[in-house]
């Protein structure tokens, strides 16, 4: 494709001397008689058009054509040539629609029969059109400025379609020398121009025009190359429809169209489609009730006849926004049959994504065209497609695929500060959000409130309640962390959060204990249950240094050992990265920020805590389980090694 | 893109080359040694490629019509019987009707043709097709170019200075010439010999068949693909553009569309989307395809259950009804969307838009979307009840707007015949009737069809003789009034021909006095 060839100028010379203003001898019925009508009435007279109003309607449906198919870049340049040259409009964008040529041609009106013909000629016109094709037009410009010093490659070529009625075929000769030779010299002038620009090739159709009954005093001439820049051809059609019709085919020769006849199309729209009526259209002169179909937003299969008389789905029409697209539809085999299902492949296996929480990230990420120009507050120029990059980035610097991978994606107590802790920004409102948000899960924390913690891959109900706990507040703050440097609120969310998350256990054993005691004291039935119940919590606090420290193994062992066909969560790290500290010998690579954070947070915390029984008489990292059951009872009940599992 | 091998069984290709241990080679072994490899490639790294294969030498047979088995491919080659000359023209039409037959006329093919570089003689001989190339006509046109997209591969079995020593290199290069300059010409670097026939295919593979990989990426969110058929280099503009754009290898995902905005986007390819588990080194370690290797399939199965981003987007894309936004290259976009097949099995597709700032002109720039966030309210409003798309055109089309056309006389009598049904209505067609009355009379102002306006005017005085007495009053007023000024319009005088003028009606009075401005 080459956006600068021939097609990207046209210029229209049409001839306005005295002769044009004859009738080109076509009638028309105006006065159709219509049915119920008095008797007797005479229909007025037929009239019929001059060879410039053929002329004119000809060409402009040459332009209708052109601008439906190519509203852009396609460019024309209305002349018309009398006593002098008078130029329509110009090669701008805005002038490039039916509309201005229908006025600026009303403003000129039909040839005045009465003037002097020998002041008359299509000379003028033909020279003002070689001047016009010299001029840039805005995309060619464009086109120059974006190359830089590639701007030669920039064509400037076009085609002039002269509408005229000439004297004979020597006189069309010398139409043709005269454009020659004006080319010649506009060229000479346009070297020495910035504005203007070479004429490279031009195609001239010069089309005889005469009245029906008339004998044509020009003949046809096929495309001849008269200098290496231009190409001319001659067209002898009588006026009238001929005329129409010539213009029909060189538009589509012209720009390469083809025509698609619509046949059978049912008549009005489908509250009729009961009727029997239908009717043709060839896609190029359509303006009819089935476009207005097409126009409510449906779309129409088109099916083709094939030689064995089977039928095929050929194209589709369709309509966006007003504007009507043919499609092709491909109809021999495709190269992409049979292929493996999206589920047979890579992760095609496994089950829980989070398929509906994804749907909700890509409604929220959805685009909305930004026609007005924004400006960032360095006054540079902010591209909206950027920011939805943006955006997404923000929205998926935590974002755990699968249910079993999160905990707090699975709570609803989470979302009102998951949905905008992503935020670029947060108002103090957002702030007041989160920090309720996280107050009520600590809430929760102290109810005891069940978490929707995964159990897949393990057997049993899963980590206790406030190992549960632990991994809830460990995925929140990954979240909250991955946000804090968007802003100072982002900050003072995570602050609100290790605030509360940070108390010490012994502290909150104390409080967990006294507030127990009062409870005992209000409902002095439950104090049975209440007792077993504080009993399994110090059984689980006991457990819990242990735990800590063994999470990742024993987890990962539970999942392993236990049961070899469920998935291994490959996404673990973030839920770990935050609690356990990585030994030093063991991180290789270079030390993450957040590592190096955690790493500050916990040796401060650990400082502000008794190290637990368990790690402080472990082996090798590995402390017996249920030494108490084994002194009480004598049952070695620890060594089978399913202590984890309570 | 699918292959078409078209192997070369005349009598030459049997001449032996020279002896590597006990074994006495052929040139047709050598062809088939190295098709052996092209075939074990594309079934390991290739496996969705359609290929068929055509021995020729008078003659032409399909031997294999066009199979992802790779393995009768393969027995095919050891089940070739040597013939007489070769006949490289009628080969190269078999090859077009092949084509065509299959895919169609847009399916861009490569052909890999395996020849020895004797060209045949005689009739039929390459040097006599070229020689009478330029006196063709339509019916026995040359098959070259391949009438559709398409590279021509030439595999010779032959070293450079043996086809130069002849014509033969001239020939073949005037082949690719006339495919329109798509294709290669492949020789045996040094002596023929199995080695220098792989590293041969060696290099058709790297260029042709080598699969393109790339990442699926949305924020942090990202996936190791493969993108099947690859992507074709694609020139926007050969004169101010003329380098082949090349798509990412990052396709980052920008945003997301609802289907019914997107419509049915015209799309220059489109492409599987294939999730890949790749190894450190980033060799590829399966795409989950299952396979009858042992191996690979366990590969694939622990693939399988690693969670995938593809699947991820593939799935909640199936259910949304939504399309992701991709960009592949700088002012070069593309859409992700789920597709099933008839046997319901679903799969991650891509389609390439055309490069160019707004591909799609009822979404408008493709820069100017961002995010719905951004703007004061949501385009798609509260209950998901809106949309901001399409966009509309600045221009309305000309078949979206009432424009007058009288090429054909059954135009112009509809419009007449519009206005004159609206006459014997009024007053209550009033506004219609002026409607009606002005687009007739703006277009024959535009094409100096001044006789036009005289004919309906002297029609209107006529409708007005015609009124029956129950007629309103002001019906013979408003035929009067606008004949009237029909009449002066008519004259071209600038007074009263202006364009933008419009014919009002005429301001009557009949409810209290009688009609005072007449």
């Amino acid at each position: 494709m080459k956006i600068f060839s021939e097609s990207h100028k046209t210029v229209f010379v049409v001839d306005h001397c005295p002769y044009m203003a004859e009738s080109c001898r076509q009638h028309v019925e105006f006065d159709m008689l219509v049915k119920n009508r008095t008797q007797g009435i005479i229909p007025l007279a037929p009239i019929s058009k001059s060879l410039w109003t053929c002329s004119v309607e000809s060409s402009m449906e040459y332009c209708r054509i052109m601008y439906d198919i190519f509203p852009f870049k396609k460019l024309v340049n209305f002349i018309v040539s009398d006593s002098g040259a008078h130029v329509l409009n110009s090669w701008t964008q805005e002038d490039q629609n039916l509309q201005e040529l229908m006025a600026a041609l009303a403003a000129v009106g039909p040839p005045n029969p009465r003037a002097d013909p020998e002041c008359c000629s299509i000379l003028h016109g033909l020279v003002a059109a070689v001047e016009t094709l010299c001029k840039i037009t805005e995309y060619q410009h464009e086109a120059r400025t974006l190359l830089m010093e590639n701007a030669e490659r920039v064509g400037n070529r076009g085609r002039i379609i002269c509408i005229t009625n000439a004297k004979s075929d020597s006189h069309v000769r010398m139409l043709e020398d005269c454009v020659q030779e004006t080319i010649h010299e506009h060229n000479k002038l346009a070297a020495n121009s910035d504005h203007l620009m070479q004429i490279q090739k031009c195609e001239l159709v010069l089309i005889h025009t005469y009245a029906v009954g008339e004998d044509s005093l020009v003949s046809d001439r096929p495309k001849k190359e008269l200098s290496p820049v231009l190409t001319s051809e001659v067209h002898s059609v009588r006026a009238g429809r001929h005329l129409a019709t010539k213009l029909n085919i060189l538009v589509q020769q012209h720009f390469d169209l083809a025509s698609t006849t619509i046949t059978n199309i049912p008549m009005k729209e489908e509250q009729h489609a009961n009727t029997s009526a239908n009717y043709d259209v060839e896609l190029l002169h359509h303006k009819d009730a089935h476009v207005d179909f097409l126009k409510s937003g449906r779309s129409v299969l088109l099916e083709q006849p094939r030689k064995s008389g089977s039928k095929v789905i050929s194209h589709m029409l369709s309509s966006h926004g007003g504007e009507i697209f043919l499609h092709v539809l491909s109809s021999s085999r495709s190269i992409l049959e049979d292929p493996p299902s999206i589920s047979e492949g890579c992760g095609g296996r496994v089950t829980d994504y989070r398929i509906t929480d994804f749907g909700e990230f890509m409604r929220e990420n959805r685009l909305t065209p930004f026609l007005d120009p924004r400006y960032k507050i360095d006054g540079s120029l902010e591209i909206p497609l950027e920011r939805a990059k943006d955006q997404l980035e923000k929205h998926t610097r935590y974002w755990p695929m699968i249910i079993s991978q999160t905990t707090i994606f699975n709570m609803q107590a989470v979302v009102p500060l998951a949905s905008v802790i992503v935020k670029e920004s947060l108002t103090e409102e957002d702030v007041l959000n989160c920090q309720k948000t996280i107050y009520n899960l600590v809430d929760m924390e102290r109810k005891n409130d069940p978490l929707p913690i995964s159990t897949v891959g393990t057997r049993g109900k899963g980590p206790k309640r406030d190992e549960q706990y632990r991994i809830m507040w460990n995925e929140l703050e990954t979240l909250v962390r991955a946000h804090i440097n968007n802003s100072e609120k982002h900050q003072r969310v995570l602050e609100c959060l290790m605030a509360c998350r940070s108390k010490p256990p012994e502290e909150e054993e104390r409080k967990k204990r006294g507030r127990k005691r009062e409870d005992k004291e209000d409902k002095s039935e439950k104090a049975v249950k209440d007792y077993e119940q504080e009993k399994s919590w110090q059984d689980s606090e006991r457990l819990k240094g242990i735990l800590e420290r063994g999470k990742e193994e024993l987890a990962e062992a539970e999942i392993i050992k236990d049961s070899p066909d469920s998935p291994e969560p490959p996404n673990k790290k973030p839920l770990v990265d935050m609690d356990e500290t990585p030994p030093v010998e063991k991180s290789k690579g270079p030390v993450s920020l957040l590592s190096l954070w955690s790493n500050r947070i916990n040796t401060a915390n650990s400082r502000k805590h008794q190290e637990f029984a368990g790690r402080l008489n472990s082996v090798n990292n590995r402390a017996e389980l249920y030494q108490h059951l084994k002194e009480e009872n004598g049952m070695e009940t620890a060594e089978n090694g399913k202590a984890s599992r309570q | 893109m699918p292959t078409v091998v078209v192997m070369d069984v005349s009598l030459s290709m049997t001449r032996p080359v020279s002896i590597e241990g006990s074994e006495e080679y052929q040139r047709k072994h050598l062809a088939a040694h190295g098709l052996t490899m092209l075939f074990e490639h594309m079934a390991t790294n290739y496996k969705l490629e359609f290929t068929a294969l055509v021995v020729f030498s008078s003659l032409w047979e399909l031997m294999v019509p066009f199979t992802r088995d790779y393995n009768t491919l393969q027995e095919a080659l050891s089940n070739m019987d040597d013939y007489d000359k070769t006949c490289l023209e009628s080969a190269l039409v078999g090859v077009c009707n092949i084509v065509q037959q299959e895919w169609g006329g847009a399916i861009p093919c490569q052909v890999v043709l395996v020849t020895d570089g004797c060209l045949g003689i005689g009739r039929g001989s390459l040097r006599h097709s070229l020689a009478t190339h330029n006196q063709r006509s339509e019916s026995n046109r040359f098959p070259l170019p391949f009438p559709f997209p398409s590279k021509l591969y030439i595999m010779c079995m032959a070293n450079l200075e043996e086809l130069q020593s002849t014509d033969s290199l001239d020939c073949l290069e005037r082949l690719i010439d006339l495919n329109n300059g798509e294709g290669q010409i492949f020789t045996i670097d040094g002596p023929l010999c199995l080695k220098n026939v792989q590293s041969m295919f060696g290099k058709l593979i790297d260029l042709a068949y080598t699969p393109f990989h790339a990442i699926l990426k949305c924020g942090h969110l990202t996936a190791d693909v493969q993108v099947f058929p690859r992507p074709e280099p694609f020139v926007v503009d050969e004169e101010i553009d003329p380098i082949p754009k090349v798509i990412n290898t990052d396709l980052e995902i920008v945003g997301f569309i609802d289907i019914a905005d997107i419509s049915s986007p015209p799309v220059l390819s489109r492409h599987l989307v294939l999730p890949i588990a790749l190894n450190k080194e980033g060799d590829e370690v399966g795409t989950g395809i299952t396979d009858d290797n042992e191996d690979e399939n366990s590969a694939n199965q622990i693939a399988g259950k690693i969670p995938n981003f593809c699947v991820l987007l593939h799935g909640s894309l199936k259910v949304e009804g939504m399309v992701a936004i991709v960009q592949l290259g700088p002012e070069w976009h593309g859409m992700l969307y789920s597709q099933a097949d008839s046997k319901k099995k679903s799969n991650l597709m891509m389609s390439l838009f055309e490069p160019g700032p707004e591909p799609l002109p009822w979404l408008g720039k493709m820069a100017q979307l961002g995010p719905i966030s951004d703007a004061k309210e949501n385009p798609y409003g509260e209950d998901d009840n809106k949309s901001p798309f399409p966009l509309q055109p600045k221009n309305k089309r000309s078949y979206a707007q009432n424009v007058t056309v009288w090429i054909k006389p059954s135009g112009l009598q509809t419009d007449v015949q519009k206005i004159l049904r609206n006459a014997r209505k009024l007053p209550e067609k009033t506004q219609t009737f002026y409607k009606e009355l002005n687009r007739l009379r703006k277009a024959a102002l535009a094409f100096g069809f001044l006789d036009l306006l005289k004919g309906v005017a002297d029609m209107l005085e006529r409708e007005c003789t015609l009124l029956p007495d129950t007629a309103h009053p002001d019906a013979a007023f408003q035929l009067t009034h606008a004949a009237q000024q029909l009449k002066l319009a008519s004259t071209g005088t600038s007074e009263y021909a202006g364009y933008e003028h419009n014919i009002t009606p005429l301001h009557t009075d009949f409810s209290g006095s009688s009609a005072e401005r007449m």
